[in-house]
């Protein structure tokens, strides 16, 4: 199980579920999990054991709301979706993000 | 806000949440189908659980859930602690709500901090001082103390304007007769300065209150209704606002009524009504006595007044302007050369928040006395609890050794120790609050006092149920805490190897925490059964004081047609009519009256002439007085052993006076007072005949030396005539014929209001209600203690037994004795008392002095009190340790040592 897959960098699984139900509108949790492995190619793993404990806390901040329907396999399926409270945290997350991506990228090159 | 709210939807429907979560899992590994990389399903719903609740609270439930199943699991040793919390916090909780009645409560009117309650103190005679119509008290700080003044120091005071933002004054309340519509009834009266309400910050409920314009002289006559009186007399109707009553036969007009809660400023006595000072003197007897004077009169002090201080000044400061100023007017009232020679009284403040402080001096002490007695209780049940606690920390000794070897912390085990108390001692807090709610009326109904007119509104209200509440954590905490951390510092290895179920040797631990607790319960009850015992024996000695005269079946009474217009020769015929009507009723005896009821707390005495005697020292002789209606010793039983009683013809020539039997001996020793003459006041001629002697008689008190007394016929005193009490004695039961008294006092006149029918027997028990009150108040807590503390020893001892089973069983399998094996349980339960015995036998010893002013015919330490409180103790003891020794003696060995 622990092979070299990289660890997602701690505080940025909140902004990627954000910008992901962002781009899919509704999704449940293995379609989240999938979205982000594939969009990364493979390299950003989200474990289950993060996974569902983050989907929970977003709940409580009120950023995503979860509704039951039906998912591809005929099973009832939790699928989230954005609140506004989470469209704003998502702008906020990828504004903070951008601002340190930028940091650590002038600290680097300026060698 | 909407994240709590969303936490807390989590909390009421956590089954469905996680359930959903469990779906949502179960979905993730049907579609990854790899239930190999899936992690730990329980692990990621604990998680959830904690994301949602927080660690701590999440902890929280956890203590709580496995505190209510193992609650479940030991009902009597949950019973037992509950109930023992639930009786010691009701009792204290009942108490305080008293003693919040009575020494903490303040006045409702606004910022009440700011009030002072002008006293004078003196230490030696003040000539200046000619008379003081008013209440006094001593106390070895200041001396004797009065709150009264003269008309003219409130005059003198009140121009003062540095330390004071006003100066109110008032007259204390006294009964009236108020008539509304034909109506008659009796009201207490307060007479009031036109700023007393301004000054006070009271505002009216309905109408205006007594301003300075209605008390000035020939102003028209206006009366103020308190909210209650207006309520229960007029059913809080409006129009009575405005109509014309009349007092003491005087016309008055109700202007308004006073706002809600407010009732004076007795904390103690409510007054009904309040009219303006100045009226005083239109009340008195004749209009051309010397009592219009007196209002003015700078000797004479009557008038009591509270004050408000500025903003920033101190009472001190407060102190030492108006003493100035009060000591100038003392020195310049001074006319003879004595009066300026002599001392001068000294004027002193006293907080006024609470109002006027009687009730604190005559409650203060007994409530904390009772204070203390329900505490000692409080603190019994919580050693009980303490012990259960404790026996049972140490019956899951091994549950926490393997706990900490595992890696717990001890501060969780200690919290999760101190949750499970914590819950026990809430739940008794909530049925505490039973037995408080229970108790404030059993209490009341002990203090009631059906002839006067004290009010005292306990309720549990929001200070009390705080109380309550901070009772119930402060107990959680106290018994929870020792076992708590006694049960945690243990050594984890030896304890692992023990045997299960098997305990540590009572040796290896010493003279525990649980020995010491027992003891400690034994000796508290033990203090509180000697004061039971004391109180008890009290009461019963006062029951048998030997009166002098037949206190069952009588009917007393009283009223007073003065001020119905009555006066003189037709007050005594108004009398002499009503008595004859009351004998021609069946069922009746005999009927008569007198100025007060005998064993009453009425006292009225008077220098004498007496030619021949003189009295040791300089002093002149006295005695009590008591006018009576010729039938008087006939219906009261008290016999005359020499000369004649009263006739009817001594109405009409009253010089006569019969006397009691310590009187003739006082005053006549060794001779016949028959036939001889005395004189009443100190300058009177001696031309009263006495025609008799009565057997002795209690005249005051129960407690009293029997009084010299001399009974005279009540035309002798016609004057000032006015209240009397009536007596009839009925062949049955007295208070049958109740409604046919009340039927012809109104028949006789509509006008005289009648109060305070009841029994001469109910009088005399009301005198000593507060011996009563404690008698069963400390029985009952006395009681309490001995049964919490016994439940806590045979909890101990059932326990200890359970512990030795395997060692029992052995002992038995090896030899011993039934009877030997009850005499070690019981060796163990005799030493416990004993000690406590011997400590609390010294406690009370050292301590009872402290109720001696409560005590009558007894010593603080009365051997027979002290041996038959330990006796009744040591014999609990014993049968509540009796049981489990019994149980250890029927252990069989075979299952005790398969049991191992």
């Amino acid at each position: 199980m622990e092979t070299t897959r990289p660890e997602i960098p701690p505080g940025s699984l909140y902004m990627l579920i954000l910008k992901t139900l962002a781009r899919l509108g509704s999704m449940h949790g293995y379609g989240i999990a999938q979205h982000i492995r594939q969009t990364s190619e493979d390299i950003l793993q989200v474990e289950e054991g993060s996974l569902y404990p983050a989907l929970q806390r977003m709940m409580i901040k009120g950023w995503i709301v979860g509704e039951w329907s039906q998912s591809e396999n005929n099973r009832r399926a939790r699928f989230y979706k954005l609140t506004p409270a989470g469209r704003k945290q998502l702008l906020r997350e990828l504004g903070e993000y951008k601002r340190v991506q930028g940091a650590i990228a002038r600290v680097i090159e300026a060698v | 806000m909407s994240e709590l709210w969303r936490r807390l939807q989590w909390l009421f429907r956590r089954r469905r949440f996680e359930a959903e979560l469990e779906e949502e899992l179960s979905h993730h590994l049907s579609l990854s189908g790899d239930p190999r990389r899936f992690g730990n399903t329980t692990l990621i719903k604990e998680d959830s659980r904690l994301i949602w609740a927080g660690r701590l609270t999440e902890q929280f439930f956890q203590d709580t859930r496995y505190g209510l199943r193992a609650m479940a699991k030991n009902r009597l040793f949950t019973a037992m602690a509950v109930v023992s919390l639930a009786l010691g916090i009701g009792a204290n909780t009942a108490i305080y709500s008293f003693m919040d009645a009575v020494l903490v409560r303040r006045l409702p009117v606004s910022h009440p901090e700011q009030l002072v309650v002008l006293n004078w103190s003196r230490r030696a005679k003040t000539p200046v001082i000619h008379s003081i119509n008013g209440t006094m008290w001593r106390d070895d700080a200041r001396g004797s103390s009065s709150p009264n003044f003269p008309f003219a120091a409130w005059q003198e005071l009140r121009g003062e304007h540095g330390v004071l933002q006003s100066l109110f004054a008032y007259a204390r309340a006294d009964k009236v007769n108020l008539i509304s519509a034909g109506q008659a009834e009796l009201a207490s009266c307060l007479r009031v300065s036109g700023n007393f309400y301004s000054g006070l910050g009271v505002i009216p409920a309905a109408g205006r209150l007594i301003s300075e314009q209605d008390d000035r002289p020939g102003a028209p006559m206006v009366v103020v209704l308190s909210f209650d009186y207006w309520q229960s007399r007029f059913a809080g109707r409006p129009e009575i606002v405005g109509s014309n009553v009349t007092i003491d036969n005087l016309p008055f007009t109700v202007i308004g009524v006073s706002a809600p809660g407010f009732s004076g400023i007795d904390g103690g006595r409510a007054a009904a009504i309040s009219i303006p000072l100045r009226t005083v003197p239109l009340f008195a007897p004749k209009p051309d006595d010397d009592a219009r004077d007196r209002f003015l009169d700078s000797h004479f002090y009557w008038l009591e007044m509270m004050g408000r201080l500025r903003p920033g000044v101190t009472m001190s400061q407060a102190e030492s302007t108006l003493g100035g100023m009060f000591r100038r007017f003392a020195e310049a009232s001074a006319t003879t050369d004595r009066e300026r020679k002599g001392d001068k009284p000294q004027l002193w403040l006293e907080e006024g928040a609470s109002g006027l402080d009687t009730l604190r001096r005559e409650y203060s002490k007994p409530l904390f006395l009772l204070m203390a007695m329900v505490g000692l209780i409080l603190a019994i049940a919580c050693a009980n609890v303490a012990n259960l606690m404790l026996a049972r920390s140490t019956a899951r000794r091994r549950e926490i050794a393997v706990r900490l070897s595992l890696g717990a912390y001890r501060a969780r085990i200690v919290r999760q120790l101190l949750t499970e108390s914590a819950m026990l001692s809430v739940a008794g807090g909530g049925l505490g609050l039973l037995v408080a709610f229970a108790g404030v009326r059993g209490i009341s109904w002990l203090i009631s006092d059906p002839l006067g007119d004290l009010v005292l509104s306990p309720s549990l209200n929001w200070p009390v149920l705080a109380f309550t509440f901070a009772l119930s954590v402060v107990t959680g905490l106290v018994f929870g805490l020792a076992p708590a951390l006694q049960s945690t510092r243990i050594d984890v290895t030896p304890a692992l190897k023990e045997a299960r179920a098997s305990a540590p040797t009572s040796r290896s631990r010493g003279f525990g925490l649980g020995n010491s607790l027992i003891v400690a319960q034994v000796a508290m009850s033990l203090v509180l059964a000697v004061a039971a015992g004391l109180f008890v024996r009290t009461l019963s000695r006062l029951n048998a004081v030997e009166l002098g005269f037949n206190r069952e079946n009588l009917l007393v009474f009283s009223l007073n047609a003065r001020p119905a217009g009555y006066q003189q020769q037709r007050l005594a015929a108004f009398y002499e009519n009503l008595l004859s009507r009351f004998r021609s009723v069946p069922g009746v005896r005999s009927a008569s009256l007198s100025d007060f009821l005998l064993v009453s707390q009425h006292w009225n005495d008077e220098n004498l002439t007496i030619p021949g005697y003189t009295a040791p020292g300089d002093g002149k002789p006295n005695s009590a007085l008591l006018s009576v209606a010729p039938d008087f010793l006939k219906t009261m039983q008290i016999p005359i052993v020499l000369g004649r009683g009263f006739g009817p013809h001594d109405i009409a020539s009253p010089r006569v006076a019969i006397v009691s039997e310590a009187f003739s001996k006082k005053f006549f020793p060794g001779a016949n007072p028959v036939c001889r003459r005395i004189g009443i006041g100190s300058h009177s001629p001696a031309d009263i005949e006495i025609v008799g002697v009565a057997k002795d008689a209690h005249y005051n008190s129960l407690r009293e030396e029997l009084p010299t007394v001399a009974y005279v016929p009540y035309t002798q005193f016609l004057e000032d005539f006015g209240q009397v009490s009536f007596e009839i004695r009925a062949a049955g039961d007295p208070l049958s014929l109740a409604a046919t008294v009340r039927t012809i006092v109104h028949d006789a006149s509509p006008a005289v209001p009648l109060d305070g029918l009841t029994t001469q027997a109910a009088v005399i028990d009301n005198t000593i209600s507060q011996q009563r009150t404690f008698a069963d108040l400390c029985t009952g807590f006395a009681a309490l203690a001995l049964l919490i503390a016994c439940v806590g020893l045979y909890g101990t001892m059932a326990y200890t037994v359970a512990r030795r089973t395997g060692e029992i069983g052995i002992r038995i399998a090896l030899g011993a004795k039934r009877a030997g094996i009850i005499w070690m349980v019981l060796r163990q339960v005799c030493l416990l008392a004993g000690a406590g015995l011997a400590i609390g036998l010294v406690i009370a010893w050292q301590s009872s002095h402290v109720v001696q002013s409560f005590l009558y015919g007894v010593k603080p330490n009365d051997a027979y009190v002290m041996a038959g409180a330990a006796l009744a103790l040591a014999v609990a003891a014993v049968a509540a340790g009796f049981a489990p020794a019994w149980r250890a003696s029927r252990i069989d060995p075979m299952a005790a040592l398969r049991h191992e």
